[in-house]
């Protein structure tokens, strides 16, 4: 599938009726059908001078018009509106000074709350975005979508709050995000962890730290708790490599003394450097430095689902920041669908569901390995971003596996250089999600080193790589150089040699904003394809004088189901519903329910006879349904109305007229 | 509530007959139920009067807003820990505003007792308080008490379900689970306003009682296939309508559905196929289990644990949740021969010949194979006594329970947790008529128990039928069991036997918990030198040579050695020991002055192991080593359970990791048993005083001063 394409079927799937008042589409869809009667294969002809009338019932319409329509992609779509720099990370404070002031300004699109407080005593803030004027927040289907659980991973952060800004400021120009915020809510918490974040953003830290909320915990058995992180003993901002002088060690200082690399020759006459470790002090005096970091659990590994003591310790949403997002969850059963940002790798990570409980030999696992890469090889001849996964899944989670595989499709190519691949579970939020919530949830690893250093194309970023890339992309910024230091526990040692943390796992400020809106983007598509039910045309066969076959199909548009699999297998779905309703001089003739091919020869051509005026069912990934219902028609006039209701598909409404 | 003039009696019989000790300066009576109101009241009073001896720890609150309560037992001025003698430099404080701070008696070999965890099981309660009273009001005039309360610390959470007793006892509204029962629209209620909420029955042919016919107060539940032509009833709890065939009455309203807080733990709570086996919406899912939970997890000294239940008058061990295969030999042998086998001799039970003569099993192993068809039987060498059990159903091969409290405990902790069903009133009440279990007749005990409530209560336990009209059921009659005497351990002399024997069984594993000492230590100067540098020492195996340096100098090259050993009759350890995430080995630290002391040998910090006890464990032949089974489950918090991996070896930021094999290394890593010898070679500036200390989760932290001469 292509860019032009992926547009087409955004536009085609959108309420054009209500936004420009014309009866295009659907009206006209309908009118034709109806006139298109056509003989029953029975064969029984009767004529009958009937015109039918097809009336499309309004739907709820959002009391704000699009008044600044744009259709010019050359054109503007409300960025200055709310004018944000994204070429910098926000500390905790200045992030939720944005999220207010964005509040104030689209109140009609948004509400701000606090989901509890962090260990620290920090409000977790976020913010609930839909057309309040379309319906409740909690009345639409929700995409849940939070950043940097892990503390240091705040690019997350700003993806999920360049996503609330995108929403907001668009909706008045953007008919695509119009159309999106008509019948989608987002719950979009930017920071989970924010102890964390917090740190991460103001404070010398290394690349990977602080990654857990700030429980205390035990790291080296000791008897002391979180008693020895790292420090940036010389106070330059960043914590960096210590090196000491060894005349054994195996490092010296490069050419132009910037770096540290290994002695090649051993006869060697220079001056030598043994590593040794990040910088820190040793703050207990037990004669080790940084043995006991700050934090606690992995909150990664604090959800419950698959939730085991080694990675998840002490107990299932131990943290307060876990048990907030929860217990959120848990209370909004309209999330739909979530997302989750860390970093790093560039990967689309996305809960799939469970394997089919089969054993295979390793023989046969090959076998369907080798089938699969070639069934993909021919895939990506006609579609280079084609996905097949390795997992033959439970048959009963097939619809989920299937439409799964067709979204990470697109991720791939909106996310262009993101490989899609299955996710874990071991207490994972994106595993609590999918398996206790029945939610379709991905989880994006932003970012990684950049690949573009690699200039022998060997696979991997060496240091010299890594400061050449550094020296054109950065101008130089972004690396320490290697400077003594008197360390109060270990004499004089060497400072540095070393990328600065805004490098490897986030990315340096100019490159923030690109990945915020192509992740944007497609946490919008996901959304874009949420179940959208309709009733997608009414037939209506003559029978006998006054008994009329009408068929109706309603359809989903959405490539998720109205509910996921494991929603059902939950047994927490909840049946999308048809119900019928008529003039009183029109009445329902019971026939025997169930399935019925009314055309032998079209072996698609099912319909189903439901019992009385309602029927429950589960619309698949742009799945259709039809019914079939025999009326019989007393005097001239009379009408049937269809409307169907769906939690998280919307409702949709028609009214067919008879007039003999 | 009634106040009856015999229970005015009964207390005043009661306070002649115990002769309150001394020291009892709050007095506690067990003529009727606390509840949560007086628990809580009681609790204070205590707390109030011994300062020295007790804290009284809110750790959360219940779904309607109740304080759950730890009161805290153990001389407050006694007992140490480690970060109090470690002196931190350069600490990152910027971003960390809550500095973990650990109390005295954390340092102190710890035992947790609760109660009321089924809200309508509050014998447990009144068995918690007793204890406390022991405790308290032993403290100073009983010898041992006294070296308990110095020397360990117990945690007694009396009430962990405050909302399901409260409804239970205040209101007399039997609840199980925590939320509010009451608030449902057709829970239940007071209906002819006598004070009590009891039965309702009226005539309907559908009905499945009859009136007993050796004592009309009493109903016979007939199946709808008797012949009998007795008129039938529906009996209903006053205030309730009788459920739609199979339907379960209504849960309470407005905290959600009730959740039975004993399935709520993170142990155990999945089901094989991966979904929720367990109560509430994910492990720990209430406020009183995650409040718990919460408590406990920083509080790592505690190895010994009793979750009270009624009823029956048995002990369940654990695995509920697991077959007997989960558990190491050492602790399957620690919990029958030495823990059951004490209970069953405090209940009156006989011990199974094999918990006797443990030398033999197996011969009793040879003789089981054929006898029995449980293979866990076989395995073990007998077959669990009546008063001593675990939850698994090993002849069905069937889990008991999802997310059960002691389940947890043992496998996500580290502690022998039992849970005690209190009550078994044939064994309770002196007299009772044995009755056989399996007697087709089912009121022969509901007889004994009221003809017991007529002779010593005056009947005053049960309500006698009075007509009512029911405004939707009809006419019919209110009456019956009070119910807060039902299924519970009567008040009065009854219940004091219960305590009495419950009490001397918690002690009894209070006398089991661990306890390391500094036997020896040491510092002997070898010589003096200018220089730290200048001391070497050559060692070879245990023998460590000193080069020696100039004769006089400001630096004084010591060697200081210490004797570590348990002298409690357990490990520091269930058999998992340091494994267990979360645990760590007895650590112990040498500390001088920072800038005057250089270590030469050995490192500031030291790993022991886990010190065995002074208890030969039954059964058990060689040392620890033989404690960790292969057999070892893990805490499968998912489903299904895993494995629990092995820590690797030198894997960062874990215990047991990168400092493991360094700490050890130093001292002989070979030392097993109760024992060790520890030794350093440091070079001290002036007179600077070392101190060793050790530190151990579960046996304590002591400290021991050297003085450097």
């Amino acid at each position: 599938m292509n860019a032009l394409k992926y547009h087409k079927l955004q536009r085609s799937s959108r309420r054009r009726d209500s936004v420009h008042g014309s009866s295009r589409g659907a009206n006209r869809r309908g009118q034709l059908t109806a006139l298109s009667l056509r003989a029953s294969w029975r064969g029984n002809l009767v004529v009958l001078a009937l015109f039918i009338v097809l009336i499309l019932l309004p739907t709820p319409t959002p009391s704000f018009a699009q008044s600044k329509l744009q259709k010019s992609p050359a054109g503007y779509h409300g960025e200055l509106d709310f004018p944000i720099s994204w070429k910098r990370y926000y500390t905790v404070d200045e992030k939720n000074q944005i999220m207010r002031d964005l509040q104030a300004k689209y109140e009609h699109l948004a509400d701000i709350q606090s989901i509890g407080k962090s260990r620290q005593g920090r409000d977790q803030m976020l913010l609930t975005i839909t057309a309040k004027s379309t319906g409740k927040p909690e009345a639409k289907p929700a995409m849940w979508v939070d950043g940097a659980i892990h503390g240091n991973e705040i690019n997350g952060v700003t993806c999920a709050l360049y996503t609330a800004w995108y929403l907001l400021t668009r909706y008045d120009y953007d008919p695509y995000v119009y159309d999106l915020l008509n019948r989608v809510t987002f719950y979009i918490l930017p920071g989970l962890n924010v102890d964390a974040n917090d740190s991460y953003a103001r404070y010398p830290n290394t690349a990977n730290n602080p990654r857990e909320p700030f429980r205390p915990m035990d790291d080296d058995g000791d008897g002391l708790f979180d008693e020895d992180p790292t420090e940036d003993i010389d106070g330059d901002g960043e914590i960096t490599n210590m090196y000491a002088e060894d005349p054994e060690g195996a490092f010296k200082l490069s050419l132009d003394k910037r770096l540290f690399i290994p002695v090649a020759d051993p006869r060697e006459e220079v001056q030598r450097f043994r590593r040794v470790g990040m910088e820190g002090f040793d703050n207990d005096g037990d004669g080790r430095i940084n043995e006991d970091d700050l934090g606690g659990p992995d909150p990664n590994r604090n959800f419950p689902f698959d939730w085991n003591l080694s990675n998840g310790r002490p107990y299932p949403l131990s943290e307060p920041e876990t048990r907030n997002v929860f217990e959120f969850w848990l209370a909004h059963t309209n999330i739909f669908g979530s997302f989750h940002f860390h970093n790093t790798g560039k990967l689309i990570m996305f809960s799939a569901p469970p394997a089919a409980r089969v054993t295979m030999t390793p023989e046969q696992q090959r076998t369907l390995q080798e089938r699969n890469a070639q069934r993909l090889g021919e895939m990506r001849k006609t579609n280079q971003w084609a996905q097949l996964f390795d997992r033959v899944v439970d048959p009963a989670y097939q619809t989920d596996m299937t439409a799964l595989t067709e979204i990470v499709t697109m991720g791939a190519r909106i996310l262009k250089d993101y490989r899609p691949t299955m996710s874990g579970l071991v207490g994972q939020a994106q595993a609590a999600s999918y398996y206790m919530l029945g939610a379709y949830a991905s989880l994006i690893e932003l970012w990684s080193l950049p690949l573009d250093a690699d200039e022998n194309k060997d696979g991997r970023v060496s240091d010299e790589e890594m400061l050449k890339w550094i020296d054109i992309e950065l101008g130089g910024e972004g690396w320490v150089t290697p400077h003594k230091f008197k360390h109060p526990d270990l004499g004089e040692v060497w400072i540095g040699g070393t990328a600065k943390k805004h490098i490897t796992r986030t990315p340096p400020a100019r490159y923030i904003e690109e990945e915020a809106l192509r992740n944007c983007q497609f946490v919008l598509y996901c959304a874009s394809q949420f179940p959208k039910v309709a009733i997608d045309k009414v037939e209506v066969k003559p029978a006998t004088d006054n008994l009329l076959w009408v068929e109706v199909t309603v359809k989903n548009a959405g490539i998720y189901p109205t509910s996921s699999d494991r929603t059902v297998q939950l047994r927490k779905d909840v049946k999308d519903k048809l119900t019928v309703s008529m003039s009183d001089n029109v009445k329902l003739v019971e026939v025997p329910e169930g399935q019925t091919l009314l055309d032998p020869t079209n072996p698609a051509d099912r319909v189903l006879a439901p019992k009385g005026k309602s029927a429950e069912f589960r619309l698949l990934s742009r799945g259709a349904q039809k019914f079939v219902y025999l009326v019989k028609l007393d005097g001239s006039d009379g009408w049937v109305e269809f409307e169907v209701t769906s939690k998280s598909g919307g409702t949709a409404k028609k009214r067919i007229s008879f007039k003999q | 509530m009634k106040k009856s003039r015999l229970f005015v009696l009964l207390i005043m019989l009661m306070v002649l007959s115990l002769a309150a000790p001394a020291a009892q300066k709050v007095p506690v009576s067990f003529n009727d139920y606390h509840g949560y109101t007086g628990t809580v009241k009681y609790i204070k009073d205590v707390a109030a009067a011994y300062p020295d001896i007790t804290e009284l720890i809110e750790i959360g609150k219940s779904g309607l807003g109740r304080p759950i309560y730890v009161l805290v037992i153990s001389n407050m001025k006694t007992g140490t820990t480690i970060d109090r003698h470690v002196e931190l430099r350069h600490p990152r404080n910027a971003e960390v505003k809550e500095v973990f701070h650990q109390k005295p008696y954390e340092g102190k070999p710890g035992q947790w007792i609760d109660g009321g965890m089924h809200g309508n099981e509050y014998t447990g309660t009144e068995v918690c308080l007793y204890i406390i009273d022991k405790l308290v009001s032993g403290y100073g005039s009983n010898a041992e008490i006294t070296s308990a309360i110095d020397a360990k610390v117990i945690y007694v959470c009396p009430v962990t379900n405050p909302d399901g007793v409260f409804n239970s006892v205040e209101r007399e509204i039997s609840q199980r689970g925590n939320g509010d029962l009451g608030a449902a629209k057709d829970g239940p209620r007071d209906l002819n306003a006598d004070g009590h909420i009891t039965q309702f029955r009226f005539k309907d042919t559908k009905g499945t009682s009859v009136i007993d016919d050796k004592d009309p107060r009493l109903m016979v539940r007939l199946p709808a296939s008797d012949p009998s032509t007795k008129p039938r009833y529906i009996v209903v709890t006053e205030g309730q309508k009788p459920a739609a065939s199979g339907a379960r009455p209504a849960g309470p309203a407005g905290v959600g559905a009730s959740i039975d807080v004993n399935r709520n733990f993170p142990e155990g709570w999945w089901t094989d196929e991966s979904f929720a086996g367990g109560t509430g919406a994910y492990p720990t899912s209430s406020p009183e289990a995650h409040a718990l939970v919460e408590f406990v997890v920083n509080h790592r000294n505690i190895l010994m644990t009793q979750n009270f239940h009624t009823s029956g008058g048995f002990t369940y061990r654990v695995p509920g949740t697991a077959p007997d295969t989960a558990l190491a030999a050492k602790d399957v042998a620690v919990y029958d021969l030495v823990l059951g086998k004490k209970y069953l001799e405090l209940i009156g039970e006989k011990v199974p010949e094999a918990w006797l003569k443990p030398e033999q099993m197996a011969d009793f192993k040879t003789k089981l194979r054929g006898a029995t068809k449980n293979k866990y039987a076989v395995e073990r060498g007998y077959e669990m006594p009546r008063g001593w059990i675990m939850g698994y159903n090993e002849e069905r091969d069937q889990r008991y329970g999802y997310g059960m409290v002691i389940d947890w405990w043992f496998q996500q902790y580290g502690a022998y947790a039992v849970t005690t069903e209190l009550w078994n009133p044939a064994n309770d009440i002196p007299g009772f008529p044995k009755i056989d279990p399996q007697s087709q007749d089912r009121n022969e005990q509901e007889r004994a128990l009221l003809k017991y409530n007529d002779e010593k209560y005056g009947g005053k336990l049960f309500v006698a039928w009075k007509p009512f009209k029911h405004p939707e059921l009809g006419d019919g009659e209110i009456g019956g069991w009070i119910p807060k005497y039902r299924g519970n351990a009567l008040p009065g002399e009854p219940l004091l036997g219960v305590c009495e024997k419950h009490w001397q069984f918690e002690f009894f594993r209070n006398g089991l918990l661990p306890q390391v000492a500094i036997t020896e230590a040491k510092a002997n100067v070898l010589y003096t030198s200018n220089s730290a540098k200048e001391a070497t020492a050559v060692v070879q195996g245990d023998q460590v040579t000193i080069k020696k340096g100039a004769a006089k100098g400001k630096y004084k090259i010591v060697e200081v050695t210490a004797t570590i050993e348990n002298k409690g009759p357990l490990a520091t350890h269930v058999a998992r020991g340091a494994q267990l995430p979360g645990n760590r080995d007895d650590v112990v630290w040498l500390v001088g002055d920072r800038d005057k002391t250089k270590f030469l040998q050995g490192e500031p910090s030291m790993r022991l192991g886990v010190l065995d006890g002074q208890m030969r464990i039954p059964g058990m032949t060689s040392g620890p080593g033989a404690a960790s089974a292969p057999g070892q489950r893990g805490s499968g918090g998912g489903a299904p359970p895993q494995v629990l991996p092995q820590m690797p070896p030198g894997m960062p930021g874990m215990p047991g990791g990168q400092r493991g094999q360094r700490g050890q290394g130093a001292q002989s890593p070979q030392q097993t048993g109760p024992r060790r010898e520890v030794k350093w070679l440091v070079a001290v500036e002036g007179d600077a005083p070392l101190k060793v200390i050790v530190t151990s989760q579960k046996g304590g932290t002591v400290v021991k001063e050297i003085a450097v001469k």
